[in-house]
Formats: C-alpha cells, structure tokens, sequence
C-alpha cells in the first residue's frame, strides 16, 4: 500500500510539472533559509556550553549607579579576587585572569629572531582553571602557572612557535622587550563558540608588569576580569547577602563614587549580554536571535502557505479521483494518508534542494561574518534532528488542511466533478495570501528603512574629515617614545605626506575614556567628561573648528584644554568665550580652558556627542593620525611603512584608514541590512511564485466563467480587471495590515540610533507599490492569457 | 441576415484532413426561426459556433448584416455580440456566483446601459418570464427548465436581433422542453427575432419555419415548414 501510494505520489507529481515546481521553488528556498538561520542560531546558542559544572561558573561584573546613567564594566577590582576568596563563604574557587596585547618574539636555537607577531596575551591565576575548566595536552595550569616567567600555548600557538607541542615544552618567548617566560604547559585549542579564545597564557604574577597599581577598588578595567565557581548546592540567590555585605564594606563605606557594586553573571549570560564586554568581543542579543528565528518562521509559514493554497485548488482537478476511491471502499484515512504522503515525498525533495542551495549560501554566509567564523551544513548532528522536525512540520503544516479538503468531498459530487470549494466570503485561502502578503510587505518596509538609515549614516556629516588620514599604531615603549619626533620629521619629507598628528585615537572612536572632574571649584556631579590626548596637530588635520579662543600651546604635558559646545551646554555656559579661562580639574591639577570647538560626533552616530575635553599628554598618545594627498595614496602608504618598519625594528606596524574604522563600528548593521535585502528578496520571491499558482488556478476555475462573459460581450480589459480584481484587493488589504507592525518594528529598531531618519510615510507608499505593481504584473500576465483562451473549448457540454 | 458561401471547416492531423464541415452555403433572413438537425458529429454545432462567430471557418466567407465577418477582431466581435446576438446553452452557462437578476444584468453591463434602463428592461424580462420570485436566488436553487428561462432572458436582455441556440432543451423534461420552444416561437413570431437553433428532436424542429438537414459535413436538405 505505501509503496503503491509512493507511486501515485510521484506520478501525480510528475503529471502537475508546472505546480510541483512552484512548491518546490519556494518550499526549498524556505527550507535553506530556515538551515541557514538554524546553523548560525545553534552556534550562537551553544557559546560556553559543555564546561564541567557549567551552572556553578560565575564571572565578576561590576555596575554603576549615577544620578544621569548607568554604566556596566565586565571588569573587577584587581584586589577583588584575594578579598572575596577570604571574604565571601559559598566561593569554591575564584581565580583572577586579564587580558592584554603586546609583542611576541620567537628566538631560534642560536638566538635569531625567527617570529615576532602581535598577540592577545592571558594573564590566569591557577584556580581561574579549577573554575573553566580546558583539556590539557602537556603540564597542568595548578604546576604551570604557579611561578612567574611561565607561560602555556594552545596547541595552534606551539605549532605556529616552534613546529610541535614536544618542541615546545621547556623553550622560551619574550613578550614585550624584556619578559622572557618559559613554556610550561600546553592546551587543546579553545573552539569557536566560547568567550574564551585564550590562546597564551602567562602567569598572572607578570601582569604587573603592566599595571602598577594593585590595590585600587574603583580602578576597572574590563580586561580585568574574575570568575567564580559556587560551592555545590548554592546559586547565585544563596550569595546575595553576602555579596551586600562585601559591597557595603569595600564600596559605600569607602565612598566610592557612582554607587559602585559587584554583581555575578552567570556563565551562560556572557555571551547573550550586550550590557558587558567579553574576551571573545563577540555578544548577541537573545532579542535578535529570537528575531531572525521569528524571520525564519516567517519564511517557511509563506512557503507553507503557497501550497496550501496551491494544494486546496488544484484539489477540484482531483475530485473525480477521489470519487472513485471512495467508491471502491476507499476510507477518508486512507485517503488522507495518500495525500500527506504526496506532500512528504514533495518536501523531501525540496529537502534535498534546500541543502545544495544552503551548502551554496554558506560561503557567502561566511563571508558576511568576515570569514571569523566557520559554518558547515552537516558540522553537528542536531541539524539531522532539525531537517527530521522541519520535514514533519511543513509537511504536516502544508499537507493536513489540503488533505483534509480533497478527502472530505462528497463521493456522488466528485465524481461528476462537480464539487464547489466555498468561493464565497472570506475563505481560507484568502486569508492565507493577506497573512503572506502582510509578512512580504513588512520585511520590504524594514529593509527600505535600513539601507535608508545606513545610507544616512553614511552620509551624515560628522563635523571633521578625516579623508585620507590614515591612523598609525605607536608603539608605547620609552625608547620608542623618544624616537618619535625623528619619525615625524621623516614621514613629513615622504612626498604626498600633508600632516602628522600624535593622538589617542581619530575624532570618533568608541574606545572611551572618561573622567568625574571639577569645574571652576565645583565638583560635577551629572556627567564624566570624555577626555581625548592629542597633539596640537590634530586640529588642523581634522579640520576641527575653533569657534572661541585658541588650541593650546606646543607641550608635553596638559598646559590647556579644548572643549566642545556639549560640555559647555552641560555645565550650564551659554557664551563659548565664557568658558574660556575657566578651570577643569580632572587629574589632579587645576588646568585653563584655552578653546571651544565647534561640536563633532565623537561617538558612533547611535549615540549623541558626549561632553569633552582635549588636551596635550605625550604619555597616552598611541597613535599617529596621517594625512596623505589622494593621489599618491599606496606609494606614501608603503613608504610609511618601511619608515616605521626601520625606525621601530622590534615592534608591528599596524595601520588603517579612519573611514574603514568608523564603517566597522556599524558592521552588525550592515549584517542586518544584508540580511533583510537577502531575506525580503526571498520572501517576495516566495510569494510571488505562490500567486502565480494561485491566479493560475483562478483563472483555469474561472474559465467557464470567462468564456460565458465573453459572448456576453465583454472586452479582454475587462475580463483581466475581473480576475485581478480579488488579488490586488488583498495585497492592499494586507498593505494595511502590515503597517502599523511595520511602523512599531521599524521605529522600534531606529530609537536605537541618537541620530537616525524620520520614518516618512513613503517606505510605507514604495512598499505599497512594489507589492501591487508585481502582483499586478505577476496576474496580469495569467489573466490576459485565460481572458484570450478560445471560448468554444469551455463551453462545450460537460 | 445571414449570408453563408462555401463554408469548410476541416482540422489537419498529420497531413489528413478531417473535413467537419463541406461548401455549406445558405442564406438565413430576417426573421426566420431555423432550425439546424442532423445526427451526432454531423457538423450542427460547428456551423452554429461559426454563425455565432465563435469559430472561424478554414476556408470560405460569412456576411452577417451585410459585412464580411469571416474573420474579425475581436473589438468589433464584441460589438456584435452586445448589440445584436444573443446564445442560449444547452447547459445553461449561467454564472454560478451570480443571482438571477445580476445574470440577466451582466450583458447590460458590458453594453453600458444606464442604470434606470438596466433596471426597467430587468423588471420587464422577469415579469414576462414569470420569475420574479426568484431574483434573488443563486442558478443551483432554481429547476434545468427555470435555469434556461433566465439564459434566455439573459440572451434577450440585450436586445439582439438573432438568437442562437445549441440544443436549448437538450438537458430539459419534455413538459419544460415544450414551454422553452413556445417561448421561442412567441419570442420570434411576436419580436421578429431570427432563431436558429440546433436540435435532435423533429418536434422541436417543428416550431420553427425552416430545418436544415446536416450530414456528414455536407447540408442534404433545407425544407420550409408550416
């Protein structure tokens, strides 16, 4: 019987070619979608999994309370970790670990410099491996990272140093110019999916190399970092009086400011919190994984709708068949089992085709994440489990109503194929194409909104111009430092060299410091000043303006700040020359406003302009901003790097474009535009195919109709308007009914960004007339064919 | 009216010529109620559907009022079918979505008839029909006999000047048969609408006051009546 059922299935297939290849069109594309979007929703879900005693790992945050904002660090205290060892009972372990960046030097037997590359260094307390736990092939982190000057690799990194973990163990690197450490362990590569892409590890004892200060409560840092594991039986509830009390001890009591606490966050939250920052500097939002699960719902539930439709009507053309089954004693079972097996054979082909289709799109995938992360179709076992489950639900979810339908028809009615689908009021299939048409319109509007709001950000002048200017890294070491007026003479004789600016970073950066500060003797209380170091260049090769008083002199050190409009609007000046003369107190020492600048966006455009004040300190200068002429742009560039390759022998040279930078600072938005120009072009494609079966079916139902019409003398045009009529009624029904959710995502989506567009009301009104137009060619193209059929042929006798 | 020269129709099938219709010629006028017999695969309807302009002949040339009409486009095809022909079906063709009264109004539709006209002319078929009762039900409410009486007045609401019918009572009980052909006959005695219909049955045939006999393609016989 099944085989017999399989059989008829294909055949019946085979002989509706021009349908089964619609289903298949939009089921497969669906199907892929929804692969694409479960493979990258699985990896982002299984983040941190499998750690041993994974639901008692706690990392250390530290939050802020000030009266204007909140502010969240994934840092703490570098004495938090020895005080709450002592101090707070329900702690099993808790083990310090840091993060930072310096040079790595790989010497050969004899002593040459075989490698030197830049490296995410880890500075781990022994116990931080009793609390994450990590395979080890060589050595243990309780031995190897007891003493000073010890270091472990992954089995990547000894690979890459010195050709083999044996190699390895024992041989020395030098990190920075003069701490040597010696190999002490060596550990199996960290996978993707963790927050933890700890690659060298080094001794916690030689992080001090770095900070001096070790016993500061309000100094964080949110490369400094601690995690703790609870005792068996407790949770995090268990810890919360305790954690009060250490709060109330080390933070009120010693009047620290901004209401300062720790808090534990659950290991399995690091990677979902975008409130705190982690190693791997990789967080989502659960909100946006849930949305594009709610897209690929989307997605598939069109596909499903198209052949529901396309099912229930083409189910008239088999009435007589079911008439006749019912006759020999077929029972509506069996018959309902005949056709889910119709729709299963259809949507494990579209199966089959929505894999080649995802194993294509994972390159580009790939591509849109910049190749940092690597995606395979079959790379995990659940995905058999997902394609079983999306089998069983589309194929129940398109196939139960139609079967339903088809195996329901009265056995006399059938066979004379004369069976009337109810044609009357608000049918099913209508409300199915209004439900497709609504989510299609939705996701166009989305998408003009977008790729308008990038557009904008783009464009929207951010107050100083940074065409050409190229940032250099510096390095920070004394020597170095000392070598950097004879690099600035040297760079500045390279032909189409316009400029060179010492500073911390391009006008808009998010690496942001910020300090509480006094001004004129009050202390303020509202906000912290962002303060920027930059030589008194910068101006200039910014193209900032002055609009009162003057940059400060030539120095070494602060002799003068710069402000800007905001920070005068904040502390209450209305006059810019008012502020001039008037003392900033940040660091300790009284120093002058010199000058007002004229504001520019200092922050990625989701923000607004802070409050900030500029100044000289040669100390903090990191980088070199480079103004070149456009049109020697490689030579100077290649020159530049040679210089600094000679000039700075032990270091890397490292180096970027501000444009490129401030691009990179809306990548996850530039994701999403792709992913909804992708997402709505696949869903209007998907509906769109599905109208065409559908007006397809219409017009062959409505052919009597059509014919009778005619010899009553209606004209072509008019028979086309009749049959569009109904279809251009409900994608305008569904134009309204996608509006108001349109409006509440989009401008849900927008207050996420300090500057964006106004929603105007024509992304609604384009994606009104792209729906119409395409459906109204899409039916037209089918109507005026079964408007122009030859009559006689319907009106012979039935 | 009607003017009929060497009418063939064949359809080629791999060289071989299936003649369905051989050098009819005939003349149909005004108010003349013809009635076309034959036996089944005789060519009846397809000299009706050509007369009706649903076809077109092979080979051949037709004149309807005086104009060639052999082979016309469809704007002018249209304008005949709303001003001067009207069909009757022998399975009705009513549209099934449609009432009664919105069958009999969709030809006054496509010939723009203002609306007070529309709803005169309505009233005056229905009456005189005798089913106003039943304007508002759906064609599947109504009897084979009642169905066909609105697909005549449907044919007459735009007041052609020949009706053609294809076995109008084909599908009827012969009570109901014989009230659709006296119909007819009023229809045509009365309005002077030229009929012509196709029919298997000598004792509808008799109604009209002309047969056409058709065999094989070919008219064998063409006698007055009455």
């Amino acid at each position: 019987m099944f085989r017999l059922n399989l059989k008829i299935a294909w055949r019946n297939l085979w002989k509706n070619k021009g349908y089964t290849l619609i289903n298949i069109l939009g089921l497969s594309i669906g199907m892929a979608s929804c692969i694409l979007i479960f493979i990258f929703i699985r990896f982002q879900l299984s983040f941190d999994e499998g750690y041993k005693n994974a639901d008692r790992i706690y990392r250390v945050v530290t939050d802020w309370k000030y009266t204007a904002f909140d502010d969240y660090s994934a840092g703490a205290p570098i004495p938090f970790t020895a005080a709450a060892k002592n101090e707070i009972a329900g702690i099993e372990k808790i083990g310090a670990i840091a993060k930072l960046d310096d040079i790595v030097h790989v010497k050969d037997n004899i002593g040459r410099e075989i490698l030197k590359s830049q490296e995410d260094l880890y500075f781990a307390e022994p116990d931080f491996f009793e609390v994450i736990n990590i395979n080890w092939k060589y050595g243990k982190a309780s031995e190897a990272l007891k003493s000073p000057n010890s270091v472990m690799l992954s089995e990547a990194m000894a690979i890459k140093y010195f050709g083999s973990i044996q190699n390895a163990i024992g041989k020395s690197i030098t990190v920075g110019t003069k701490t040597h450490l010696s190999v002490a362990g060596v550990f199996q590569d960290m996978p993707q999916n963790s927050s933890f892409p700890i690659k060298i590890v080094i001794a916690y004892q030689n992080l001090f190399n770095y900070y001096g200060n070790r016993d500061c409560w309000d100094c964080i840092n949110s490369s400094l970092s601690s995690y703790v594991l609870l005792k068996k039986g407790l949770n995090k509830s268990d810890l919360d009086g305790a954690m009060a009390r250490f709060n109330k001890k080390y933070y009120k009591d010693k009047k620290i400011e901004g209401n300062q606490v720790n808090r534990l966050q659950p290991l399995k939250e690091i990677h979902f919190d975008e409130r705190y920052d982690n190693f791997a500097d990789s967080t989502i939002a659960k909100g946006q994984i849930y949305g594009l699960a709610i897209i690929g719902l989307f997605l598939i539930c069109t596909a499903c709708i198209n052949f529901i439709n396309l099912n229930t009507a083409q189910a008239v053309n088999r009435s007589k068949e079911v008439g006749v089954r019912k006759v020999m004693g077929g029972k509506r079972k069996q018959l309902i089992i005949q056709f889910l097996t119709e729709t299963i054979v259809l949507v494990l082909i579209s199966l089959l085709i929505a894999c080649i289709i995802s194993e294509l799109a994972i390159p580009a995938m790939q591509n849109l994440f910049k190749n940092q992360i690597s995606f395979s179709l079959f790379g995990h076992p659940v995905i058999f489990l997902f394609m079983f489950l999306l089998v069983v639900f589309v194929g129940f979810l398109a196939g139960f109503y139609p079967a339903m339908i088809i195996s329901g028809f009265n056995p006399a009615l059938a066979i004379k194929n004369k069976v009337a689908l109810n044609n009357n009021g608000l049918n099913l299939r209508k409300i199915l194409v209004v439900v497709q048409f609504t989510i299609t319109v939705i996701l166009i509007i989305a998408t003009i909104v977008i790729v308008n709001q990038m557009d904008y950000l783009q464009q929207k002048p951010l107050g100083f111009n940074s065409a050409a200017v190229v940032m250099v890294g510096m390095p920070g070491d004394k020597m170095s430092k000392d070598k950097r007026s004879i690099f600035k003479e040297r760079v500045l004789k390279i032909p189409g060299v316009q400029l060179l600016s010492y500073c911390q970073s391009p006008p808009l950066s998010q690496d942001i410091n910020s300090t509480n500060f006094t001004f004129n003797g009050t202390k303020n209380k509202d906000f912290e000043v962002r303060t920027c170091k930059a030589d008194e260049n910068y101006f200039k090769l910014f193209d900032l303006k002055i609009i009162a008083g003057k940059v400060f002199m030539k120095s070494d050190t602060a002799n003068g700040y710069v402000v800007n409009e905001t920070f005068l609007k904040k502390v209450g000046i209305t006059k810019p020359e008012d502020a001039l003369g008037k003392m900033i107190n940040a660091t300790g020492i009284n120093i002058p406003v010199v000058g007002v600048v004229k504001d520019y966006n200092d922050k990625s455009l989701k923000e607004k302009i802070s409050g900030l004040a500029i100044s000289a300190d040669r100390n903090q200068y990191w980088q070199a901003a480079i103004k070149l002429e456009g049109k020697q742009l490689l030579s100077s560039m290649n020159q530049i790097e040679t210089l600094w390759n000679s000039t700075f022998p032990n270091n890397i040279y490292h180096a970027d474009f501000v444009d490129d930078r401030i691009k990179g600072y809306y990548e996850s938005e530039h994701i999403m535009g792709v992913l909804f120009k992708v997402f709505a072009c696949v869903i209007i494609f998907i509906s769109f195919i599905g109208l065409f079966g559908l007006i397809s079916f219409v017009a062959m139902q409505r052919t009597r109709e059509v014919a009778i019409r005619k010899v009553l003398g209606a004209s072509t045009l008019q028979l086309v308007k009749m049959l569009n009529g109904s279809f251009l009624l409900m994608v305008f029904i569904a134009n309204v009914v996608a509006w108001p959710m349109a409006y509440l995502f989009v401008s849900r989506w927008l207050s996420g960004f300090a500057y964006r567009i106004d929603i105007s009301l024509w992304p609604f009104v384009l994606a009104m007339f792209i729906s119409m137009l395409i459906t109204l060619i899409t039916v037209s193209f089918r109507s005026y064919k079964a408007a122009n059929a030859n009559t006689i042929d319907a009106l012979k006798y039935e | 009216m009607i003017q009929l020269n060497n009418i063939e129709k064949y359809y080629a099938n791999k060289g071989v010529k299936n003649y369905v219709l051989r050098l009819v010629t005939t003349t149909i006028n005004q108010g003349e109620f013809v009635s076309i017999m034959g036996p089944s695969g005789a060519g009846k309807s397809t000299l009706l559907n050509i007369i009706g302009m649903l076809e077109e002949p092979t080979y051949g040339s037709y004149d309807f009022l005086g104009e060639n009409v052999t082979s016309l486009n469809e704007r002018k095809r249209i304008e005949l079918y709303r001003n001067h022909i009207g069909f009757v079906f022998q399975a009705y063709h009513l549209i099934d979505e449609m009432t009664v009264y919105e069958n009999i109004e969709a030809p006054l539709l496509y010939k723009k008839v203002g609306s007070s006209e529309r709803a005169s002319r309505i009233a005056d078929l229905l009456d005189r029909f005798n089913i106003v009762a039943k304007k508002d039900l759906f064609p599947n409410q109504l009897s084979g006999g009642q169905q066909q009486l609105v697909g005549i007045a449907r044919a007459l609401a735009a007041q052609p000047s020949i009706i053609l019918a294809d076995e109008p009572t084909g599908n009827l009980q012969s009570a109901q048969a014989e009230e659709i052909m006296e119909l007819f006959k009023k229809l045509n005695q009365e309005d002077g609408i030229t009929i012509i219909q196709v029919t298997h049955s000598e004792k509808n045939a008799q109604y009209g006051n002309r047969i056409l006999h058709i065999a094989d393609g070919v008219v064998k016989e063409d006698v007055q009546v009455g």
